[in-house]
């Protein structure tokens, strides 16, 4: 049984499957999350792949200050990604709202939505950055179980 | 005896313990290939066999009634079925067993693209079923090409045993049925330019947008499985039969390996085409392989004449 | 040019990618973290004013002031650096590192007030001009 685990440990880290959702950001990071599937930073050297749907992937990357009206829909898709699942939140807009701070229609940083385990700052972050955030999101998505208690996500061990 | 080359054909040597290695291999070959004609590095060798490890790992939602049952069946019976599609390969057709039989096997290979329609549909996603109605057309378009292709082979040697097949030797007529299976691969493997029912590449997203964990484990198994049979089953019968069975075997992975990276270029070469440009691309393919082949059959059987 | 062709030529040309961990060199313009030398600081808060994102905080006390700046809330759109007459904020080529609960990169700094600077004797005003002859 150990071995069965050490082996599905060691095979989540090297397979982080990615689906990314937008909540209301201008798009800077976005393109940079793009632009580190590219070949000169090249995600895919870690096993990083985009995929079409939520239920495939393990990473949920969410750009954006969350506005009023994606809040709705990050909850669905935060719901639909299959355990055991993280969340990176990209740019500094997610941790803190950023240049945005006093505008009505939005509500928040991400973590009053969904647990965060990574932020990734900068504004936009640079695409190995963002690599680094999603290889650091994978190193603790592989010590989870498959259907964690919510709201665990400080209990897990981490291991930069 | 006999029984027990059977079932060391379907489980060992072409079958199950040969095709899934062979499947993560041949998975891994053309994400490699695309990734350095990109300039990119691309995914370390045992990626695939990561990828399926980590979705065993993964819990699935929960589906109820028929439903959950059907969504279930459909990726064990795809994968099962090319599983037996890679089994049957008459890889050492002189050493008896089963007995294989070409419309079997092509029959065998057209089961996981049904499995993938019906999965769409049973899934009850939108996505699904716009990505299932779009497989089906394809389905509908290639597997015309796909059935002179099989017409042309038969007559080449009057049979359709396999095992006759790949010991006699190979003349025009059944290089121009191989050549027709080559056109049709792109469309049944679902690589560029004929991806259709994909949103996404290596794993589709259309009919599977709803399947998670396990499931899609299956699927990417099955998927990788389609690549062995479809690539050897054109290997196979193109070489000609040598006299040691070890230069036989090596014979059909160089060739099948040779088949994969030719594909990954044509993949890593063209874009996606519309349903419209497909369709009528297989219809003109139809055509001018309907033409070649009375030709090439009516041209042989008075050679045949002449002689006699 | 053909496709083919260009497919060959990236063979040829080899894997451009830079190996994780490896980070790219940035240009000499770049706009990266921001630095603070306490020493220089004069405690006038114009950073605090030109912050877009309140990335910068400012509160006074009598005698000290604190000052914290906050990555994480940063847009790294240089307008305190811009701001700030002595010259004790400047943007560096470094990336804010990734981290994992909110604050964890905020840093706060307590200073005291410096002393106002002797003011230097005036110097002679050249429009009074002095009659001739008186002392």
């Amino acid at each position: 049984m150990n071995l069965w685990k050490q082996c599905m440990c060691y095979c989540r880290r090297h397979s982080p499957w990615i689906f990314h959702m937008n909540s209301g950001s201008c798009n800077g990071c976005d393109i940079e999350l793009v632009a580190a599937l590219t070949p000169r930073y090249d995600a895919e050297q870690l096993g990083v792949l985009l995929q079409g749907s939520p239920r495939h992937a393990d990473i949920l990357c969410i750009t954006g200050p969350v506005t009023h009206t994606s809040a709705p829909a990050i909850h669905t898709v935060y719901e639909q990604v299959c355990g055991p699942k993280a969340v990176v939140a990209i740019g500094s807009c997610p941790a803190s709202t950023n240049v945005f701070i006093d505008s009505r229609v939005l509500v928040g940083p991400l973590n009053r939505h969904v647990p965060v385990d990574v932020f990734v700052p900068g504004c936009p972050p640079r695409p190995d950055a963002i690599i680094e955030g999603i290889a650091l999101a994978a190193s603790i998505l592989a010590r989870r179980e498959a259907n964690p208690v919510l709201g665990d996500a400080s209990q897990t061990e981490v291991h930069p | 005896m006999n029984l027990a080359i059977a079932m060391a054909r379907l489980l060992l040597f072409p079958g199950l313990l040969f095709a899934v290695p062979a499947a993560w291999f041949f998975l891994w070959v053309e994400r490699k290939s695309v990734a350095l004609m990109q300039q990119r590095i691309g995914p370390p060798f045992p990626q695939p066999m990561f990828d399926f490890v980590k979705l065993l790992g993964k819990s699935t939602p929960p589906r109820r009634g028929i439903d959950g049952f059907l969504m279930r069946m459909w990726p064990l019976i795809s994968v099962s079925a090319s599983a037996t599609a890679a089994g049957l390969l008459p890889v050492l057709p002189a050493r008896g067993g089963f007995e294989g039989d070409l419309i079997f096997l092509i029959a065998l290979l057209e089961i996981p693209a049904i499995c993938i329609i019906a999965a769409g549909f049973s899934s009850r996603s939108m996505f699904g079923e716009i990505g299932s109605a779009r497989e089906a057309v394809l389905t509908v378009a290639y597997n015309v090409v796909f059935l002179l292709a099989i017409l042309s082979i038969a007559a080449s040697q009057h049979t359709f045993r396999l095992e006759a097949l790949a010991q006699l030797p190979v003349t025009p007529l059944r290089y121009i049925g191989l050549l027709a299976i080559l056109i049709c691969l792109p469309a049944k493997l679902h690589i560029n330019p004929f991806s259709l029912p994909n949103a996404e590449q290596e794993i589709y997203s259309g009919p599977m947008t709803e399947y998670a964990g396990a499931e899609l484990a299956m699927w990417q198994l099955s998927h990788g499985m389609e690549w062995v049979a479809s690539c050897g089953l054109v290997a196979t019968l193109a070489i000609p039969q040598f006299s040691h069975w070890a230069v036989n075997v090596l014979a059909f992975g160089v060739l099948s390996l040779v088949l994969v990276l030719l594909l990954s270029v044509l993949a890593a070469a063209t874009a996606r085409l519309a349903i419209d440009t497909t369709v009528r691309f297989y219809w003109k393919c139809t055509l001018v392989f309907a033409c070649l082949i009375l030709i090439a059959f009516v041209s042989s059987s008075f050679m045949q004449e002449v002689r006699s | 040019m053909n496709i083919f062709a260009m497919l060959a030529k990236n063979l040829r040309l080899g894997i451009q990618t830079i190996r994780f961990p490896a980070r790219p060199p940035v240009t000499a313009a770049f706009r990266g973290l921001v630095r603070f030398d306490p020493a220089l600081c004069s405690g006038c808060a114009m950073c605090r004013f030109r912050c877009t994102a309140r990335a910068i905080t400012f509160t006074a006390g009598k005698s000290t002031f604190t000052w914290s700046y906050d990555p994480g809330q940063c847009t790294f759109c240089g307008r305190c650096v811009e701001g700030c007459k002595d010259h004790a904020l400047s943007q560096d080529s470094a990336c804010p590192p990734v981290y994992l609960t909110i604050g964890t990169l905020k840093k706060a700094y307590t200073l005291q007030r410096k002393p106002p600077a002797e003011k230097a004797a005036a110097p002679p005003d050249p429009s009074h001009v002095s009659p001739p002859g008186a002392s």
